[in-house]
């Protein structure tokens, strides 16, 4: 509405600046008809910006949906800030950190509440060493729980993992004709940095060669890895209850199984 | 009545004591000489609170900003399971590809107990040093205990003990950048007095689990920006001057006595007595001032206004009183370059000095005045 009324006051300046040009009118009228078209102008463009930007739109998923997703996409249990990024990066990028910090305690509520009413919830990860929540990891409760378990050698075989993901999810993209965002490649690129052999200096990253060298040195720590995990989360089906197998156990309940 | 521990606590006049962190216990190695310093300190003396009723209070602070930028610093190292870290290891030290581990001692089970989290740290450090290479390169966030004047502190480093070839290393994250290979001197001299607290109190705490305190290295890594970018780099620093200042400083904090056998009984720092009363009772100790306590020390301004009153040659710096080695006032050395005072023996060569360089400066004063006419 706001535009119409603009352009309507638009046309009627120009109409003016014409007649006072045309009627020989003093400069400084025109002068100032001149400005207060260019004000109309100046407010006609800022309306149609304001109009097209998305802010004001509701998000199409809830937070726990692109979660989920972002997640899923992962494989293993992440940082929210991994999170974001990767949600950045492959889907609508509408998330942002602090709307995760009060996600694992509302998920475990809702699940107190009424357990499995969901088809799933966005859990802990849990320490292999005492079983409790892992600090600012999110898992998904779908994934079986050594997935979940956090050993000495998990964040890193996480990180390759995730690596390995990212990199088989573009050429997944590419392959089906497609093609991966530059914010796909930055994230890529950023965390084969730290991986031995993935890419060489300051040059974009290609998804298959991370693979190879993520793989690589996955293999090194995978056996140990997965002992561990197995190990921990065979303790956690005995000992810990739905709840606490879901989001974790604080000291006093794991010593006192 | 008389031991120590009693004569701290009425020097501090009934107040709970303050407690020591990494950064306070590294600048007392940065003035070893001062009497004041070390007696306050070990009484557990809140020296701000004693600067501002002596009106003489230290614009002390950091600012939220640093400290913001510290922390986002120190996250991007250590995020992805320290990925950045693995990879400066293992291109400075040359970590094997096994060597992974990562041990969070945050806290216990969700339980965030200082006792709790330094027997976790105890525990883990022991496995680690008795296992050998197999368990744990990795512990982040330990909790290191360290007796200092009787008192049990807490250190709680934002770094990282790790273990390569059966040595254990400090690892230091500072956000300061390195340009080009070099930082800012100043800059990299405080990282290492403070990593040199974390590597004193690691050996302390090898020493008393009956382990090789050697295990512990006096080479630091110091993780910093590199150049204009936010991309980590890796510095070995060699701390064992600092070991050794600290040693000394720490040492004679736990001999304090020798300095207390000197002060008057009755001797109170209490709050509760007026400015005039607290000031003349600070100056029963001695201090050493240097004007590099101006950026480590709360008392400092007032020792500042001290030393400028009594024309003490200490506001100089610690290199021209080195160079007037025995003249303890300014007057004293103009009087003997002028020489309107007489030379005892051993001032005789500072005095040959003083005049020489007095006879140099006339010569070139006066040709100066010359030049301009």
């Amino acid at each position: 509405m706001e535009l119409d009324a603009l352009e309507a006051r638009i046309t009627e300046l120009r109409g003016e600046i014409r007649l006072a040009k045309a009627g020989g009118d003093d400069d400084a009228k025109v002068r100032r008809l001149r400005a207060e078209l260019r004000t109309a102008e100046r407010a006609w463009d800022d309306a149609l910006d304001r109009g097209s930007e998305p802010d004001d739109a509701p998000p199409l998923l809830p937070i726990r949906e692109q979660v989920h997703q972002a997640l899923t996409l992962l494989g293993a249990p992440s940082a929210s800030r991994v999170i974001v990024a990767v949600n950045d990066a492959f889907f609508a990028g509408r998330v942002a950190a602090t709307q995760l910090t009060s996600l694992r305690r509302d998920e475990e509520r809702s699940f107190r509440s009424s357990p499995y009413a969901r088809p799933y919830y966005l859990c802990a990860a849990l320490t292999a060493e005492l079983l409790s929540p892992a600090r600012g990891l999110l898992a998904i409760s779908t994934w079986p729980v050594a997935v979940r378990i956090i050993g000495p050698l998990s964040p890193r075989t996480d990180f390759l993992t995730s690596a390995i993901r990212v990199a088989e999810h573009m050429t997944r993209l590419t392959g089906a004709g497609g093609s991966a965002s530059s914010g796909a490649y930055r994230l890529l690129t950023r965390m084969a940095r730290n991986i031995p052999g993935a890419v060489e200096g300051f040059g974009r990253a290609d998804p298959a060669r991370v693979v190879g060298a993520a793989n690589a040195e996955l293999v090194v720590h995978q056996e140990n890895d997965r002992r561990d995990r197995h190990a921990a989360a065979e303790r956690a089906t005995t000992r810990l209850d739905e709840v606490t197998r879901l989001f974790g156990a604080g000291l006093r309940s794991a010593s006192a199984s | 009545m008389n031991s120590p521990n009693h004569r701290l606590d009425a020097l501090r006049g009934g107040v709970a004591p303050v407690d020591h962190n990494a950064r306070t216990i590294a600048a007392l190695a940065g003035n070893p000489g001062c009497d004041r310093r070390a007696v306050l300190d070990a009484a557990g003396i809140h020296k701000q609170s004693i600067a501002v009723h002596l009106g003489h209070p230290a614009p002390f602070g950091q600012s939220p900003f640093a400290l913001d930028r510290a922390r986002a610093f120190e996250e991007l190292v250590k995020a992805d399971g320290c990925a950045h870290l693995v990879r400066l290891l293992r291109e400075t030290l040359g970590l094997s590809v096994p060597e992974v581990a990562y041990t969070d001692i945050a806290d216990v089970g969700g339980n965030t107990a200082h006792q709790l989290r330094h027997t976790r740290t105890l525990a883990e450090l022991r496995r680690a040093a008795e296992d050998g290479e197999r368990s744990g390169t990795l512990f982040d966030h330990p909790l290191l205990k360290l007796p200092v004047a009787g008192h049990e502190v807490y250190l709680e480093p934002s770094v990282i003990a790790f273990q390569i070839r059966g040595r254990f290393h400090i690892v230091e994250i500072k956000s300061f950048a390195v340009i080009d290979g070099t930082a800012d001197s100043g800059q990299v001299a405080a990282a290492s007095r403070l990593s040199a607290v974390y590597v004193y109190a690691l050996k302390a705490l090898f020493r008393a689990e009956g382990i090789d305190p050697d295990r512990v290295s006096h080479e630091v890594v110091l993780v910093c920006p590199k150049d204009f970018a936010n991309h980590p780099t890796a510095t070995l620093l060699d701390v064992r001057q600092q070991l050794a200042s600290l040693n000394r400083q720490l040492s004679r904090l736990t001999r304090i006595d020798r300095i207390l056998d000197h002060l008057p009984p009755e001797l109170t720092f209490s709050l509760e007595q007026s400015p005039a009363e607290l000031a003349r009772a600070i100056r029963t100790v001695e201090a050493r001032y240097a004007p590099e306590c101006l950026s480590a020390c709360e008392m400092a301004y007032f020792c500042r206004a001290d030393a400028r009153v009594c024309g003490s040659v200490d506001v100089l710096g610690r290199a021209t009183r080195d160079e007037l080695g025995g003249l303890e006032s300014i007057d004293a050395v103009l009087d003997l370059t002028a020489g309107d005072r007489l030379t005892s023996p051993e001032q005789a060569e500072i005095a040959d000095q003083l005049r020489y360089v007095r006879a140099v400066y006339r010569e070139h004063a006066s040709a100066g005045a010359e030049a301009v006419a």
